[in-house]
């Protein structure tokens, strides 16, 4: 492999690897505009330009490979501090003062780099900056909005739409000082990737329709996460303010989800800001039969309730999961359920439209189920028909049977586990069935009419406010932190399962999730060899020698126009 | 087929114009390669300028996205957005035909059809815009009428000029 | 001197030229003929020695462009001969074009059977309509004669030549903006390298070449390369030379020479000075070529010549400015030119053309100030070297000898606040 050095640190990179790469890797950053590893490259924007021994004119540093051995190149010379000054200054030349309007604020390129690399002061004093009337604010789709004055035509968004779409909405219109980007007359950018052209965009030309004007970045708190919109498992960043979500952003796997995310998980923390949240453990006075009076209790109380109808002979216990489930929570639920001797699990989802993110060197990876972790929750114990580890035959109480059907009368108590199992959970005809069962007992964060209708309602954090795990479509494992505490009463999942098993049996008291996750690697023959602490940070493959269920395969996304 | 399904017409390039282009096509190893041949047949069918559903029209002969086709047209100063006359001058205006008096021909198409640049007559007889340079220095001041040039121009040449077009 | 033929331009003037059969009489094809029989290697030998430079601008040795072609057989290679004419002051590739269709498609031919190219396409700029009709006539009458097509000359060698007409853009005569026009996109210059001999057109290696060079090549041919190696200045100055020279001359035209005539030869030969004014600058090589003054009347109209007085040959676009010329007037037109013609991919460019435009503009109409000749030369230094091809260099090279060379004159134009040239009616009234 050919070496380069760069400002005196010599470092060896595979052949083709361009000077803004290679750079990185010994810890120098040439900024550039145009240049991203996932989209061609055009050499446009020419911030990058590097003085290379031996040639006379500055090269620039991303349209230049490196083939063999013996290239010098300096970035700390005169030379090019003057060319990027010259050409930050060209860059401001047309740009609008918008700063204290603009979205980018506190995460712009034009911003960063001025600071770095440009000057203080305009010498463009006697001249009308360019404009583009009526392009201030042409929403370009659903979810994106242009504002062409501010652009400073990289050509990223076109190119993203040319290249890993390959849907060709945007174009570059017009030559010279009047070029624009746009779409053809009357139509619109609407791929399920639209919004990544909001990320990959320096400035702020393009905004995100749901975030404009949210909140200011720099007093967001960033952490990662990971969506919950489907089983692909894109990894996120929560961005936050005191436990606020104003958005999320994809963060980079190249194992998962590349670069980018869909715009409809983009779009899912919307449904934790605007669904009723289950605030405090809730009660139903016995009797009644199911239409008593419900009052708030405590966690001790509500625990108890549960531990005792769930203890001694039950006749039929049935356990509604959910895709959203960690793989943890769902391990103790289907411990739960071992105590009850019940084999009457199962994982509902819902199946909505594919959502299907593009990949470097591999195929597209797609999801089609609407909740990250139906793997997840069914491998670690709430797979249907098993108990104990054993296959269990005879009539079993699936979802089928409990949301379409009336299993549910059958059972001596349901637990579900989830109060948003799927939309089913908001149906009403859906609640009266569950409803039939003597005892219902509803864990959530949603205040959903199944919770309201629940004997005991349990409020646990969104996926934001726990840590755990997904699977996800590739079978691959993959664990999140939690991004902010829960409010008041509401306890992560894994707590209040720890503490309703513990009045079970002593050893299952004070489990933390990883302690979870290790307990699960141990016995479940998927996960084995995995520990919560080493887990790599882009997440692990599982073993799935013998295990029955769906294939490692992606599907394609028929109708998306993503190959 | 129910009566009230809504009917999307797109519009198309005449049959004989198709044929000119298909003819074209066998020039080039690509289909996008036609394209600059193919605006100009389709500027021609159109009366002289591109409309949206000419570029669309044209963006669905050579199976190219309309986004990528009309980033082709606004490229070029050939092809024109904006309706124009029957008859469309450019008149050259760069250094050579500056220096032999391109402004005062520009002064008199002004004066004579009594538009500004880059207008359309009432009678949508002519529309004349200014252009950069021709290639026909050695005659100037010069302009472009249609497809023809017209050189060694003087302010009366001009006037006869536009009495000959209809 | 000795009288000098005419080389190119022998056929203007002699319409029965147009056709295979008059172009044959006077010689045509021969070259051809001749080349068809000889390996194709020595046929790039033989035009590498000639010296000939390129004559669209660059003066890159042709034949050693030539010679960059990769000789394997697995992609198809293609000459395009660049004919999109569009530096202003130029005119001399229409001339040949219209008068002489057979000379350039002879000369495509010779280059297309060197560099084993099955497909030419001459890009003709959209403007040159009578032009591009005179080649479509040729071309099909080549045809017809067995001159193109499956055999060349009954040789076996298959050839097919096509016109692809522009539509209207200056930076489409740059090589790579050329080659992304003739694919069907927007003309934007690539990135270089890779250079057009290993990625061209369609992804395969392409020669590139002016008109006017290609015309140069059946001659070479025939008469041999020590020939044309005696017409010109030096070995690497050769061959005959059409200049295009327009302005303030009294016969604007082109006329063609031994490279190397001298400007005040060239300006006798097309009349003199216009109504017998006083020369006060001329450019040498197109819009792009910085201004030379007056007192350079004697210089050698060649590549080296002309490059070490401070300017460029070019594509020897020669435009003459008399006494009343107003010099900030003149560059402030050109570098609207450029501001037009940028593509508006690179930064530097795009907004440095632009940058320039409204400052010559401010001080044309009196409105600059003491720092405008600074700050202009400041433009000129960020964009030169900076931009991705060279439509940035050639932006500069006026406005940078207008401040160098006439600074009197923009000092003249911030003290006074207005222009100290008045405006130029050069028709009477019922003219």
């Amino acid at each position: 492999m050919p070496k380069v050095t760069i400002n005196d640190r010599t470092v060896e990179v595979e052949a083709g690897t361009n000077l803004v790469d290679a750079a990185m890797k010994v810890g120098v950053q040439i900024p550039h505009y145009c240049y991203h590893p996932r989209l061609s490259v055009v050499g446009q924007c020419r911030m990058c330009l590097v003085k290379i021994e031996g040639m006379p004119k500055l090269q620039a540093g991303c349209s230049t490979p490196v083939v063999k051995d013996g290239m010098v190149v300096r970035t700390d010379v005169p030379e090019v501090a003057e060319a990027q000054k010259g050409m930050m200054e060209f860059f401001l030349l047309n740009h609008p003062l918008d700063c204290p309007i603009c979205d980018q604020a506190g995460e712009c390129g034009l911003q960063d780099y001025s600071f770095k690399h440009g000057v203080a002061y305009s010498r463009f004093q006697y001249e009308d900056k360019r404009t583009y009337p009526g392009r201030e604010r042409i929403p370009l789709g659903a979810n994106v909005l242009l504002n062409m004055n501010r652009c400073i035509q990289c050509t990223r968004c076109v190119r993203f739409t040319q290249e890993v779409t390959k849907t060709a909405e945007l174009g570059f219109f017009n030559r010279g000082a009047r070029t624009e980007i746009g779409t053809f007359p009357g139509k619109e950018l609407n791929n399920d990737l639209a919004t990544c052209v909001v990320d990959i965009c320096p400035v702020g030309a393009l905004t995100s329709t749901r975030f404009r004007f949210a909140e200011r970045v720099f007093y967001l708190d960033k952490k990662p996460s990971l969506c919950t919109g489907c089983e692909v498992g894109c990894n996120i960043t929560v961005e936050h303010r005191r436990g606020s979500i104003k958005r999320y952003k994809p963060r980079f796997n190249v194992d998962v989800n590349d670069y980018w995310m869909c715009d409809y998980g983009r779009s899912t923390f919307e449904l934790y800001k605007t669904t009723p949240r289950l605030v405090t453990p809730r009660v139903r006075a016995e009797g009644g039969n199911g239409h008593s009076p419900v009052t708030p209790t405590s966690w001790k109380d509500a625990l108890d309730a549960v531990a005792r109808r769930l203890r001694g002979n039950q006749e039929t216990v049935a356990f509604l999961g959910s895709g959203f489930l960690t793989t943890e929570e769902a391990y103790l639920f289907g411990q739960l359920a071992d105590l009850a001797g019940s084999p009457h699990r199962s994982v509902p989802v819902d199946l909505g439209d594919p959502h299907t993110i593009p990949r470097h060197g591999q195929p597209p990876i797609s999801g089609r189920e609407a909740a990250p972790n139906r793997r997840g929750a069914e491998l670690a114990g709430l797979a249907p028909g098993i108990a104990d580890g054993k296959a269990m035959t005879g009539e079993l109480l699936t979802s089928d049977e409990l949301v379409h059907g009336d299993g549910a009368s059958r059972c001596s108590a349901l637990v579900v586990c989830d109060s948003y199992f799927s939309r089913a959970a908001y149906d009403p005809a859906v609640v009266e069935r569950l409803r039939k069962a003597k005892f219902l007992v509803v864990f959530g964060w949603a205040d959903s009419p199944l919770a309201q209708a629940a004997d005991v309602a349990l409020p646990v954090a969104t996926h934001t406010e726990k840590e755990g795990t997904f699977v996800n479509v590739e079978h691959r494992v993959q664990r999140f932190d939690r991004a902010f505490p829960a409010q008041g009463q509401v306890r992560p999942g894994v707590e209040v399962l720890s503490d309703l098993l513990s009045r079970f049996d002593a050893k299952w008291a004070n489990l933390s999730a990883g302690a979870v996750f290790d307990r699960l690697a141990a016995t479940v023959p998927a996960f084995a060899g995995l520990s919560w602490h080493t887990l790599p940070a882009t997440g692990a493959p599982l073993h799935l020698a013998g295990v029955p269920g769906d294939a490692i395969a992606a599907e394609t996304a028929p109708g998306t126009g993503i190959e | 087929m129910s009566v009230s399904e809504p009917q999307v017409k797109r519009a198309v390039l005449p049959e004989a114009a198709r044929a000119e282009l298909d003819e074209i096509r066998k020039r080039y190893p690509t289909n996008e390669a036609a394209l600059l041949p193919a605006l100009h047949i389709a500027q021609r069918e159109w009366g002289g300028w591109l409309p949206d559903e000419a570029i669309e029209a044209v963006a669905h002969e050579l199976a190219l996205a309309p986004a990528k086709v009309y980033g082709v047209v606004t490229f070029y100063d050939l092809y024109h957005q904006k309706p124009v006359g029957r008859h469309r001058i450019r008149v050259c205006t760069n250094l050579s035909c500056q220096l032999r008096g391109s402004e005062e021909i520009m002064e008199t198409l002004h004066q004579e059809l009594g538009v500004g640049e880059d207008e359309v007559t009432p009678d949508g007889r002519c529309s004349f815009i200014h252009f950069e340079c021709l290639g026909s220095c050695d005659t100037a001041p010069m302009m472009m009428v249609d497809e023809e040039y017209q050189e060694n121009l003087t302010p009366n040449r001009v006037r006869q000029i536009l009495k000959g077009l209809k | 001197m000795a009288a000098f033929e005419p080389v190119l331009t022998r056929n203007v003037g002699k319409p029965e030229a147009l056709s295979v059969r008059g172009y044959r009489q006077g010689g045509g094809y021969e070259g051809l003929a001749k080349s068809l029989k000889m390996e194709p290697d020595a046929v790039i030998e033989e035009v590498k020695k000639s010296g000939l430079r390129g004559r669209g601008g660059a003066g890159f040795s042709a034949g050693l462009k030539w010679s960059f072609i990769p000789k394997g057989k697995d992609k198809p290679k293609y000459l395009v001969c660049n004919a999109d004419e569009s530096e202003p002051g130029t005119f001399k590739d229409r001339l040949l074009m219209e008068h002489d269709p057979h000379q350039l498609i002879e000369g495509c031919a010779i280059c297309c059977w060197a560099v084993s190219a099955a497909t030419c396409y001459i890009y003709i700029r959209g403007e040159y309509t009578q032009a591009a009709a005179t080649l479509e006539r040729a071309l099909k009458e080549a045809y017809e004669q067995g001159i193109l097509g499956d055999s060349v000359m009954g040789s076996g060698f298959k050839l097919d030549m096509y016109v692809h007409r522009g539509a209207g853009a200056y930076i489409c005569g740059e090589e790579t903006g050329m080659l992304e026009s003739l694919e069907g996109k927007r003309g934007q210059p690539r990135v270089k390298p890779p250079f057009p001999a290993v990625v061209g057109a369609f992804g395969s290696p392409t020669v590139i070449n002016n008109v006017e060079t290609l015309c140069n090549v059946p001659h070479i041919i025939v008469r041999g390369a020590d020939w044309y190696k005696g017409i010109g200045t030096d070995e690497r100055n050769t061959g005959p030379k059409l200049y295009a020279i327009s302005g303030h001359v009294e016969r604007p035209g082109t006329y063609e020479y031994p490279i190397g005539v001298t400007f005040r030869e060239l300006l006798d030969g097309a009349g003199g000075m216009w109504k017998g004014r006083t020369l006060k600058a001329f450019i040498p090589g197109g819009a792009s070529a910085p201004i030379l003054k007056a007192d350079q009347i004697d210089i050698k109209m060649d590549f080296d010549t002309v490059a070490k007085a401070g300017s460029m040959l070019g594509s020897a676009a020669v435009i003459v400015m008399d006494e009343t010329t107003c010099m900030v007037r003149s560059v402030a037109r050109l570098s609207k030119f450029f501001n037009h013609e940028s593509c508006g991919q690179c930064t530097p460019c795009r907004e440095g053309t632009n940058w320039m435009e409204l400052v010559l503009k401010r001080l044309e109409h009196g409105e600059g100030t003491e720092r405008d000749a600074q700050l202009l030369l400041s433009i000129c230094k960020n964009i030169g070297g900076n931009s991705l091809c060279a439509l940035g260099d050639a932006a500069i090279g006026p406005v940078k000898s207008l401040v160098d060379r006439f600074p009197e004159e923009i000092h003249q134009h911030v003290r006074d606040r207005a222009c100290p040239f008045p405006k130029q009616r050069y028709f009477s009234n019922g003219a």
